[in-house]
C-alpha cells in the first residue's frame, strides 16, 4: 500500500532525552483478535502464497 | 479421477444466483468484468423455471408464464438448498410451485415432460436445470464452453446449502471453484476498477434484493477484507415495495369499477397485478411517474392508471426507513458508529430506488460516501455487483489447481489474528495528553502487515521525536446550545434516521471521530534534520505481534531501527 502522508509536523525532542541508538521499547502491542480474512481479490492471494511460504520457512527451521 | 478441469482446459464465469434474479459474468481480455445477457437480451435473468407441454422456460419467459401457469412454475428456489423442510419460509412460493417435503430434502410437484403426470423434482434437480441454462447462454456468448465458475452466495449460507449447490453446479457440468460472499464480490467489483485506489477503510455493503436484504460491514485494509458485522432481514426486501403498489393499484381498481372485485383476491389477477406492479417500481427508479396497464385484470375489466414517484414514496416510506434502520444495525452490530463507515455499497435490485439511497445519505456524516446509481455518477450498476465481482475472483483463480486453491481457502490461511488497536504515531507534542494521535495502521488489520508514513517535522527542523503508540478511535461529541435534555447522545443516530426534519426541536451536537492513546510502544530519536525535512516512519507487524520499525529522513540515510517483542513474551532478544 502506497505511505500515508501526515501533514502535522512531529513533536520536537525534549530536552534530556536519550536512549541507547536512539530507540527505547516501552511496551508491546495489546493481543489481537482472530478474524477470517475473505479469501477473495489478489491481495488476499499475494497474503496467502506469503504464509503458505512462511509455513514450508518456519518447519525448515526447527 | 478427471473430475475437475485441468487449469488449462478452464472456460471459468462468474455467477450470481438470487432467488429472484441471476447473472453472469466474464473478464475480457483487458481484465474488465462485463456482464453477458443472454439470448433474450437479459442481463437480470429471472431464477424461475417453468414447463409448457415438457418444453423448459427460464428467465423472463418463464417469469410470464406465473399469469397463466403457476403450477408448474418454480420461482424462489436458491434459499431451499441444503435446507431442511421444517426451517424453510415457503411464503414467497405462494403464487408458483409449492415446495413439499421430499425425504430429507425439499422438492417441487410439476408436470415438467409432455406426460400428462406430475413429477417430483427436487430444488437440487431445479437448481441444475438453472444453472444449465445459465451455463449454456455464457457458453453462446463467449463461443467456448463454460466449464468451471465462481458463485455467489449470502453470508449466512450454510455448508450444507454450499454442499448441496455445489452438487447442483456439477451435475450442470459446471465446477465451482470458489464460493464467495456476495458482499465481497460486490467490494471487489469496486476495487478492481483501474482507477481505484487501494485504502484502508470501512465499507459498509447493503444488498437489497427482492426476498431478503442482508448488510455486511466489513474491514478493508489494503486491499484485503474482513467482515466485522453481518445482518439479515426477510422482511424488507422488494417483495414489499410490490405490495405497497400492488394495494395503490387495487385500491384504484376498485374505486374505478365498484363491480370488479378485488384484483388481489384472484390468483390469476394477483398475478398479473404482481408483474405489473415490479415493473412500475422499476419505472420509478427513474422517472418522475410511470403507468400501469393490465389488460383483462379482474372480471374481464382493462386497467390502466399513473403513479408519481412522490406518491410511490409516501406509501412505502415505512418500507424505506426499515431499509435504513437495518443499514444502522449492522453498523452497531460491528460495534462502530457512523462516523466509523467510509463508503456504503448499495448493491442488488432494490438499490436503484433512490429514495432507498438518499435515506441512506441522510442518516450518515457527509465524510460517509453512498455508492448507488441515485448518488454517484461512478456508481456501478448495483444488480450487476456480484456477478461481476464473481467474474474477477475466477478469473485470479481459474489458472490454480483445485488442490491450491483448496489450500489458500483454508481457515489455516484464512483464519488470521487482527489488530485490536490502531499503531500510529504523535505528532506536534510528544505528551499523550496534547499530542494528536494519527494511524499508520488500523484497527482491524489483518498482520503480519508494513505499513510506511511520511511525516512533516516542525518548521525549523532539528532534533525530533518519535512517540509510536497505540490508539482507540473516540467520537466525542460536542453539544452547541446549553440545554442538555439527551444523555444518551452517542447512540441517537437510530431514532432520526427516517427523515431528519424533526432534528430542529434537538439541540445541534457535533459528533466528530477522535483518538485517545491508550498506550505508548515506542519512542526514537532523528537528530539534526534539515529545514523542510520529512521523515518516513515504516512500522512491520510480524505474525506474532512482534513490531519492528524503522525512522530516517526521507532523502537522507541510516535512521534509527527499532523492535519489540510479541506481548505475552516474557524476555528474549530485542
Ligand atoms: N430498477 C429497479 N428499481 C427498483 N427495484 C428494482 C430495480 N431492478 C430490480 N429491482 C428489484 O430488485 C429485486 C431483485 O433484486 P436482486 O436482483 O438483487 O435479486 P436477488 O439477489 O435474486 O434477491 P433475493 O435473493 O433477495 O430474492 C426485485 O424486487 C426487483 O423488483
Ligand atoms: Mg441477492
Amino acid at each position: 500500500m502506497a505511505a500515508v502522508n501526515i501533514a502535522l509536523p512531529l513533536p520536537v525532542l525534549p530536552e534530556g532525552w536519550s536512549a541507547e541508538k536512539d530507540f527505547k521499547a516501552v511496551g508491546e502491542l495489546t493481543h489481537a483478535t482472530d478474524r477470517n480474512i475473505e479469501p477473495v481479490g489478489p491481495h488476499f492471494l499475494a497474503h496467502a502464497r506469503r504464509k503458505r511460504h512462511k509455513r514450508t520457512f518456519s518447519e525448515d527451521d526447527r | 479421477m478427471s473430475e475437475e478441469e485441468s487449469p488449462a482446459t478452464r472456460v471459468a464465469i462468474g455467477i450470481s444466483f438470487g432467488n429472484s434474479y441471476s447473472s453472469i459474468a466474464y473478464t475480457t481480455e483487458d481484465g474488465k468484468a462485463a456482464v453477458i445477457a443472454n439470448e433474450e437480451g437479459d442481463r437480470q435473468i429471472p431464477s424461475i423455471l417453468s414447463y409448457v407441454e415438457g418444453e423448459e422456460f427460464q428467465g423472463t419467459q418463464a417469469k410470464a408464464q406465473l399469469v397463466r401457469n403457476p403450477k408448474n412454475t418454480v420461482a424462489y428456489f436458491r434459499d431451499f438448498l441444503g435446507q431442511d423442510f421444517k426451517s424453510i419460509d415457503p411464503t414467497p412460493c405462494h403464487q408458483s410451485a409449492h415446495p413439499l417435503q421430499h425425504d430429507s430434502t425439499i422438492a417441487f410437484k410439476i408436470q415438467d415432460t409432455a406426460e400428462d403426470t406430475e413429477n417430483i423434482v427436487t430444488v437440487s434437480e431445479i437448481t441444475t436445470r438453472h444453472l444449465r441454462r445459465l451455463r449454456n447462454s455464457g457458453t453462446d456468448y463467449l463461443g467456448k464452453a463454460v466449464n468451471a465458475a465462481v458463485i455467489t452466495v449470502p453470508t449466512n449460507f450454510s455448508d450444507a446449502q454450499k454442499e448441496s449447490l455445489k452438487k447442483a453446479a456439477k451435475d450442470a457440468d459446471i465446477e465451482v471453484l470458489q464460493f464467495i460472499h456476495e458482499p465481497v464480490a460486490a467490494l471487489l467489483a469496486y476495487d478492481a476498477r483501474p482507477d481505484a485506489k487501494i485504502a484502508d477503510k470501512i465499507v459498509v455493503v447493503a444488498d437489497l434484493g427482492g426476498i431478503r436484504s442482508d448488510v455486511a460491514v466489513i474491514a478493508s485494509r489494503g486491499g484485503m477484507y474482513s467482515i466485522l458485522a453481518t445482518a439479515h432481514d426477510y422482511d424488507v426486501s422488494g417483495t414489499q415495495l410490490d405490495q405497497v403498489l400492488m394495494d395503490h393499484f387495487s385500491k384504484e381498481f376498485i374505486k374505478k369499477h365498484k363491480s370488479g372485485g378485488d384484483p388481489r383476491e384472484s390468483d390469476r389477477a394477483l398475478a398479473k397485478l404482481k408483474l405489473e406492479s415490479e415493473a412500475v417500481k422499476k419505472s420509478l427508479s427513474i422517472g418522475s411517474s410511470a403507468n400501469f396497464s393490465v389488460e383483462s385484470l379482474s372480471n374481464g375489466l382493462d386497467f390502466t392508471s399513473t403513479i408519481n414517484r412522490t406518491r410511490y414514496e409516501l406509501l412505502a416510506s415505512k418500507i424505506f426507513a426499515a431499509f435504513t434502520r437495518l443499514v444502522l444495525h449492522a453498523v452497531e452490530k460491528a460495534n462502530l458508529d457512523p462516523l466509523d463507515i467510509t463508503e456504503i455499497i448499495l448493491a442488488g435490485g432494490s438499490a436503484h430506488t433512490p429514495r432507498i439511497a438518499s435515506s441512506i445519505v441522510s442518516s450518515f456524516p457527509a465524510s460517509t460516501a453512498v455508492l448507488a446509481p441515485s448518488t454517484s455518477p461512478t456508481a456501478i450498476n448495483p444488480s450487476e455487483l456480484a456477478a461481476r465481482g464473481a467474474a474477477i475472483q475466477a478469473s485470479l483463480i481459474q489458472e490454480f489447481e483445485s488442490e491450491d486453491i483448496e489450500q489458500s481457502t483454508h481457515p489455516m490461511v484464512t483464519v488470521t489474528p487482527h489488530l485490536a488497536r490502531a499503531i500510529g504515531i504523535l505528532c506536534i507534542s510528544g505528551d499523550e495528553s496534547s499530542g494528536v494521535f494519527r494511524a499508520l495502521v488500523e484497527a482491524e488489520t489483518a498482520v503480519p502487515v508494513r505499513r510506511t508514513a511520511i511525516v512533516a517535522t516542525p518548521r525549523e527542523g532539528g532534533d525530533v521525536l518519535i512517540k509510536i503508540c497505540e490508539g482507540r478511535r473516540e467520537i466525542k461529541v460536542t453539544k452547541s446550545t446549553p440545554k442538555a435534555k439527551d444523555k444518551k447522545g452517542t447512540v441517537e443516530e437510530d431514532d432520526d434516521s427516517e427523515d431528519d426534519y424533526d432534528s430542529e426541536e434537538e439541540e445541534d451536537e457535533v459528533r466528530e471521530k477522535t483518538w485517545k492513546v491508550e498506550k505508548v510502544l515506542a519512542e526514537a530519536a532523528l537528530r539534526g534534520l534539515k529545514k523542510g525535512a520529512k521523515v518516513e516512519v515504516q512500522v512491520n507487524v510480524g505474525h506474532d505481534l512482534a513490531v519492528t520499525c524503522h525512522v530516517r529522513e526521507v532523502g537522507g540515510k541510516g535512521g534509527v531501527r527499532g523492535g519489540w517483542q510479541a506481548p505475552g513474551v516474557a524476555n528474549g532478544s530485542a
